[in-house]
């Protein structure tokens, strides 16, 4: 068993609609983005190019992050396969961000939306920010997802580090990540990349595929497959009836 | 304790400056660790110059530490009736790294709890723990040298020091050495950067902060010898870096690094502790150029954060950081110098 995800790049439309659902989702303060992109602008007028990558923690099996923290913060759940991190066990060296080569993972170098904890008015009558987190009920901000808070903390201590946790609180639950269930276009597939049944499998035992950078060793469990290319925008993914398409 | 020292030995313009770099930096190192964050850094530029400074200061006092096993194992008498000196300068150093490196972290319990939960594929825990092991064995063959105690423990503790100063020192160029992925940390040469940096800084500083003759023709010989080395090391550096075919790499090393090394070696004899000094600041540059250069250029999603690549200039801050860490080596060096140097060993 391990959880893996399948990024068709024909489907994806670039929307970044995976990147504000995590947000949400995740509660990542400003400047930190668990789910956020790579752009290529290739070629030159008029046979030019322009790529959109989306990327987040490749969850790599060979996890240099892994290898690199000192504390085992950054660690691997056997039973899942998921690089998961334990703010209670970081200290902060920022020896993951330096050996990641995806550049996926972020310091909170502040207490994370300290801005929300003012009582400052802006005029009399209005709420400040901290009796808007209070009226809302929320945590460090008014939309402060609460469910975040089951396997990890909904706002993380200042000088640790976080990143993408494959949406684990929500897998707990039965649910994929909130960017797969975000996407529009049905460009992420997500399961069990170990399991050579599952539809994610299927996807890269049809399609090929790569991860980034996998000349590195690091064996990520987020593939790409398929280039995008205009002339096959409405060929279908998979056989009708196998999960979603176009 | 020395019942010589009074008041007056602290009136004096080095304990002023020390005094002002203590609270100018530790202002700084207060409001890292409880108000906010004040350094240059972002999600792709991490490490800035407070690592720096622990590295810089750690590799001294770890060149001071194989200076001084080297001269208990050889038996050399120039540096072995300076063991006390030289054992309070490694430790001065080491905590001064320390203190940059807490402020770095943005908390002292960082630094213990390093050692709580390791993971021993880390290069960094090792680190950890090989200087907190140099630590503890510095502070036992000080405690020992106070108590007038040698005897059959003195070799095994020389051995001990050297080989672990030795490992901590290529350790550290491990951190860097060991990352994949970006093209200006790889590879075992940043190991051998760092154990002779180490020599070249504490040797450096041995002859700067403890003029002896005897000592300062002992140290000077090795500083001298490892200077030239380290030229020779750097200019391997820069010819890889001119003929490299590795994509994205800028390259930390120049030919303009090379001088101070060559100079401090050719001409050592004309003024030994300003000649030092320049070795030291050489040093510092080379420190300073590899661990930023290895950070400038954005990967993944950063590109589009930071720019691709990324240009650093410290900020007040940090500065007030390196600042910090060397006003407390130094005044720890100080106050070992003024409380224990005088000291007769007991009977």
């Amino acid at each position: 068993m391990g959880y893996g995800m399948v990024i068709d790049q024909q489907l994806c439309v670039g929307c970044a609609a995976c990147t504000i659902a995590c947000k949400i989702e995740n509660n990542t303060p400003v400047g930190i983005n668990w789910c956020d992109k790579i752009t290529r602008t290739t070629g030159k007028f008029p046979d030019v190019r322009y790529e959109y990558i989306s990327t987040m923690c490749n969850h790599c099996d060979n996890a240099p992050c892994v290898a690199a923290c000192p504390t085992q913060a950054m660690h691997k759940d056997r039973q899942t396969g998921l690089t998961l991190h334990d703010p209670k066990k970081c200290i902060g060296c920022k020896a993951c961000i330096v050996g990641c080569p995806y550049g996926v993972i972020s310091v909170n170098w502040e207490r994370p939306h300290r801005h929300w904890a003012q009582r400052d008015r802006l005029a009399e009558g209005c709420f400040s920010p901290r009796e808007m987190v209070e009226e809302s009920g929320g945590e460090g901000s008014p939309h402060g997802n609460p469910e975040r808070g089951t396997t990890y903390p909904v706002v993380r201590p200042a000088g640790t580090v976080e990143k993408c946790t494959f949406c684990d609180h929500r897998l707990a639950q039965g649910l994929a990540p909130a960017c797969v269930d975000a996407c529009p276009s049905g460009a992420r597939q997500f399961g069990d990349i170990d399991d050579p049944n599952s539809e994610v499998s299927k996807l890269v035992a049809r399609h090929g595929g790569q991860g980034l950078r996998e000349h590195l060793g690091t064996r990520p469990r987020v593939i790409y497959i398929r280039d995008y290319k205009p002339q096959r925008r409405f060929e279908p993914a998979r056989p009708a009836g196998e999960g979603q398409g176009a | 304790m020395n019942s010589n020292v009074s008041f007056r030995d602290f009136a004096t313009p080095t304990w002023i400056l020390i005094a002002v770099g203590l609270v100018a930096g530790g202002a700084v190192g207060l409001y890292e660790m409880f108000f906010g964050h004040l350094f240059a850094t972002n999600n792709a530029l991490v490490w800035t110059l407070p690592l720096v400074v622990y590295i810089f200061l750690a590799l001294m006092s770890t060149g001071v530490s194989l200076v001084l096993a080297y001269g208990l194992i050889m038996k050399d008498a120039s540096i072995t009736q300076h063991t006390r000196p030289l054992l309070i300068m490694a430790i001065g150093l080491l905590l001064g790294g320390f203190t940059a490196l807490a402020t770095e972290l943005g908390s002292v319990l960082n630094l213990v709890w390093i050692l709580l939960s390791p993971n021993l594929s880390s290069p960094i825990w090792w680190m950890g723990a090989l200087y907190s092991v140099e630590l503890v064995l510095l502070i036992v063959k000080l405690v020992m040298d106070l108590k007038g105690r040698h005897g059959v423990f003195d070799m095994p503790l020389a051995w001990g020091t050297l080989v672990i100063a030795a490992a901590a020192a290529i350790t550290i160029g491990a951190v860097f050495g060991t990352v994949i992925g970006r093209p200006d940390y790889h590879g075992a040469f940043l190991s051998i950067v760092t154990l002779v940096s180490a020599l070249v800084s504490g040797t450096a500083a041995i002859v700067l902060l403890r003029p002896q003759s005897a000592l300062t023709e002992t140290a000077g010989r090795i500083f001298r010898q490892t200077a030239l080395l380290f030229a020779a090391l750097i200019l391997m550096r820069v010819a890889y870096e001119a003929h490299s075919t590795v994509a994205g790499m800028l390259g930390w090393a120049s030919i303009a690094m090379l001088a101070p090394f060559l100079i401090a070696a050719v001409l050592f004899t004309l003024a030994p502790r300003l000649l030092s000094l320049l070795g030291i600041l050489g040093v510092l540059w080379v420190q300073y150029s590899f661990i930023i250069t290895g950070q400038l250029v954005s990967l993944g999603q950063t590109a589009h954060w930071y720019g691709a690549v990324q240009s650093y200039q410290p900020n007040l801050a940090e500065v007030l950081v390196l600042v910090l860490g060397i006003a407390v080596a130094a005044a720890l060096i100080k106050l070992g110098e003024q409380f224990l140097i005088e000291r007769r060993p007991a009977a």
